[in-house]
């Protein structure tokens, strides 16, 4: 079976990215791109390295969407598209898809991507030793086969419902790495950016990366694609501070801040009338997550578990964690109302995404009662602490403001305020914590959330032990049927709102800022960046 | 003096040892875990085992130590955790940046400071005086951030961009890396801003010193002598007063050094500079322990050297002071 580009059936984006704010400047539609210029973007983070298959960071994503290709793409209104795969077929039993490679398509050292370059990209992201963090969505792939030089074929050990999202933009989706490069020069030189060993098969290639300085990347000539990139050049370089942001915005030193603070968004609107101000519906959630069990035998990460003394009683999750925050203040306050009130396990702007806020109404007297009825009051008033970090201003803010909220219900919480590997470390190694802030990943869909509150996730923050959860992920995950994966995860958003193991508070909004030259920029939240049809109107 | 310079030199050897000892027994005393940070959402236990038997940091802390000064005697200085860059490849990029801004901001402290010291101390109790006093009261006061978004506010954002709010353009022939902006002009842009900033409270500091000890030095019997014998004021106070009075502040300045780089970590990062300052941060932040040695050895290097050549600038300030 021939699959079309746009998987109707699946229709999962119509609803996540149709509903993002997508932009398209109305004079970049009018308007012929002009060719070369040099695009300068600035980046709030550092980039943490450059080897695509295992560093973390958004930072190095929105690197490697340019530098690398991969099989298909998607557009925000959620339609599969070619990259370097012309076309795919997928088996009706949902277990072989076969790619067909385009024939003209080069990496950045001159070698072809065929099939046999893909079976290594996708073979490296499995193996165990490669650390890569795509490595558990790829646990329903059996093999890869090469076919002939332009045909591979992706075998699955059971039905799939993800792999083409997967694929196309998980993290950042399945980017390509040239074998050549990739076994003539080691990992610490690819982490390290060094541009003979960071080839991709992307618009732009490698020039230049000198951390804390700048990344250079220049247009790559034998781009598959007929005419693009327009641009001759990206320069990135890393402004920390908003205010500094703002300054070289206005003064049009920068043309492009890939990530900016919603905290400082009205007044670069107002110092900037001409500026695109780019968001959507937030597909990063916001969390007060509690912690539900903790070792039985006082060692981080132990198989044996005890329950939480204060988290592990559902009657205390819901009266804090539900009744007791007030999501619709916290919105209003922490994010000037910029943001959705929240309560689902994946945010409003992800797949699949259902809206069970109303199953948590704040109301203090329920909550009250719930206290009470679990032994709190008066006489025994409950005392936690919230964990939060200083990555970004607005966790300690709705820290604060949970705070308060607790405080009108007679329960303390001590807000214990530490830096981001501090905090890393105490969730992710199973360290002394009762309840955190932060907004974790971007999610595309609530298959990619599996990775963050399965069981067995290393991110499973919460350390709950409910395997109910897991088996709600494998339906939802296997089931081809769109209609039916829909109402698995209704139930699943219910199920999770009911229990408790995750506990999101709002959306988090992210912004992007385009000087009015900028053109041809197509706003994809957090997922892509790209740069290949952006031009410069000037 | 050959004898005294090469028993200084000897000395920076156990200072910058017990330095980088303690720096590293500290960075591994905080929480925070690089292993972490460097899986990111690849995190499992299976992982972080293996991760921190690559690095050697399973190993005990002193034999940690112990790699780490057997590599820097072979000349390598380890390489990131984060993102295997060589560690003194990326210093040797940005300790220019530093340098610069440094030098530059004690050479405006130092504008600042000698002429309001001097007016301050021969017009005691004027408004002259009071206005120098009150100025470097103010000058101490006012953090180097606040500075910073203050002629970030008035010379980038009210004005256009009159001068550049961010980055580096490197002076020519200086260029580190394959693509640099490179202007002699473009260069004292960028850095005007960072370096007033960074300047204001070492101005402030130098000031009152330098102040207090022209009024000591102005009221002592050699000046007294000099004008007696009915010497000029302008030699009085630059040739006998000044020269002598600058010897306890130039003890100062090379004291100034440290902090100096601690202004560098805040003003480099407000100005988004490619310098040590953000750096090091950034290698603290993330938990980078092999940057952070790189950051702390390069900043106790420049600390002890600049001490040692304030140390020997009395014998040009004061032709009494010997070094056996």
């Amino acid at each position: 079976m021939r699959a079309p580009y746009a998987l109707s059936g699946l229709r999962f984006l119509m609803i996540v990215l149709t509903s993002l704010a997508v932009f398209v400047s109305s004079s970049a539609l009018a308007a012929e791109p002009k060719r070369g210029g040099t695009l300068r973007v600035a980046y709030g983070n550092e980039i943490l390295g450059l080897d695509f298959h295992t560093v973390p960071g958004y930072e190095m994503i929105w690197v490697a969407t340019n530098v690398g290709c991969g099989l298909l793409g998607i557009t925000p209104d959620g339609k599969f598209v070619p990259d370097a795969a012309e076309s795919w077929q997928i088996s009706p039993d949902g277990l072989l898809y076969t790619f067909k490679l385009k024939r003209n398509v080069l990496f950045h050292d001159g070698t072809p991507v065929d099939a046999a370059a893909v079976k290594f990209s996708i073979d490296r992201i499995m193996d165990p030793a490669t650390r890569s963090s795509m490595r558990p969505f790829y646990e329903a792939v059996h093999s890869v086969e090469v076919l002939d030089p332009h045909s591979v074929q992706i075998r699955l050990k059971y039905p799939y419902a993800f792999m083409m999202h997967m694929l196309a933009a998980y993290r950042m989706g399945l980017v390509l790495y040239s074998p050549t490069a990739t076994q003539k020069y080691t990992l610490e030189e690819r982490k390290a950016g060094k541009a003979e060993a960071v080839v991709g098969c992307g618009p732009f290639k490698l020039v230049e990366w000198v951390k804390g300085s700048h990344l250079v990347m220049d247009r790559f000539d034998k781009y598959f694609e007929p005419g693009l990139p327009y641009l001759n050049r990206v320069v990135i370089r890393v402004i920390k501070d908003p205010v500094t942001q703002m300054a070289a915005f206005k003064a049009g030193e920068i043309d492009f801040i890939a990530d900016f603070s919603a905290d400082h968004v009205d007044t670069l609107r107002a110092q900037n009338p001409g500026a695109q101000i780019m968001t959507g519906k937030e597909t990063t959630p916001m969390v007060a997550m509690m912690k539900v069990t903790v070792p039985a035998d006082g060692k981080p990460m132990s198989k044996e578990r005890a329950p939480h003394p204060i988290f592990s009683d559902i009657r205390v999750r819901k009266a804090i964690g539900c009744y007791g925050i007030d999501r619709k203040e916290i919105v209003k306050i922490a994010f000037k109302g910029q943001a959705t009130p929240w309560l689902g396990i994946i945010p409003p702007g992800s797949l699949d995404t259902v809206d069970v806020t109303s199953m948590c109404p704040y109301d203090p007297a329920r909550a009250k009662a719930l206290l009470a009825e679990a032994g709190y009051g008066p006489q025994k008033p409950l005392t936690f602490e919230l964990l939060t970090n200083t990555e970004k201003s607005v966790f300690s803010v709705i820290a604060t403001m949970v705070k308060e909220q607790l405080a009108r219900l007679g329960v303390t919480a001590n807000i214990r305020l530490v830096d981001k590997p501090s905090w890393l470390t105490t969730t992710t190694q199973d360290g002394p914590f009762d309840m955190y802030i932060e907004d974790l990943a971007t999610l595309l869909t609530v298959d990619q959330n599996s990775y963050l509150s399965m069981t067995t996730a290393g991110w499973n923050h919460s350390r709950h032990t409910d395997t109910k959860v897991d088996e709600y992920y494998a339906r939802y995950a296997r089931e081809m049927d769109p209609a039916k994966r829909k109402a698995i995860a209704k139930e699943f958003q219910e199920f999770s709102a009911d229990k408790l193991y995750w506990n999101t508070i709002s959306g988090s909004p992210f912004y992007q800022v385009a000087q009015p030259w900028m053109k041809g920029y197509v706003y994809q939240a957090e997922f892509k960046v790209h740069y290949k049809k952006v031009w410069l109107d000037r | 003096m050959r004898t005294y310079i090469l028993r200084r030199l000897l000395q920076i050897v156990p200072t910058v040892l017990m330095i980088t000892l303690v720096v590293f027994v500290m960075m591994r005393s905080v929480p925070g875990d690089p292993v972490v940070v460097l899986l990111g959402d690849a995190y499992t236990e299976e992982n972080a085992v293996k991760v921190r038997e690559e690095y050697a940091l399973d190993k005990p802390v002193l034999v940690q130590y112990g790699i780490w000064l057997g590599k820097l005697v072979r000349g390598d200085w380890g390489a990131s955790i984060l993102s295997g860059r060589p560690v003194l490849s990326d210093v040797l990029v940005r300790l220019p940046v530093t340098l610069e801004l440094i030098v530059l901001s004690m050479g405006i402290a130092l504008l600042i400071a000698v002429p309001a010291a001097i007016i301050g101390a021969l017009r005691q109790n004027t408004w002259a005086d009071y206005t120098a006093t009150t100025a470097a009261m103010i000058g101490v006061s006012i953090p180097e951030f606040f500075v910073g978004i203050l002629l970030l506010l008035v010379f980038s954002f009210s004005l256009h961009g009159f001068l550049p709010s961010s980055g580096w353009m490197y002076l020519p022939g200086t260029c580190p890396s394959m693509v640099c902006g490179v202007s002699v002009w473009g260069n004292l842009q960028h850095v005007l801003m960072p370096a007033v900033a960074l300047g204001v409270g070492r101005a402030a500091i130098l000031t009152r010193l330098l102040r207090a000890s022209m009024l000591e030095v102005i009221r002592s019997e050699y000046v007294t002598t000099a004008r007696a014998k009915g010497l000029s004021e302008r030699p009085v106070v630059f040739k006998h007063a000044l020269k002598n009075a600058l010897i306890p502040t130039v003890t100062v300045m090379g004291l100034q050094v440290g902090f100096l780089i601690g202004g560098a970590i805040v003003v480099e990062t407000l100005f988004a500079m490619p310098g040590l300052g953000t750096f090091g941060i950034d290698a603290i932040i993330a938990r980078d322990y092999q940057q952070v040695q790189g950051f702390a050895l390069i900043t106790a290097l420049a600390f002890v050297v600049i001490n040692l050549i304030v140390d020997l600038t009395y014998t040009f300030l004061d032709p009494r002071i010997r070094y056996a």
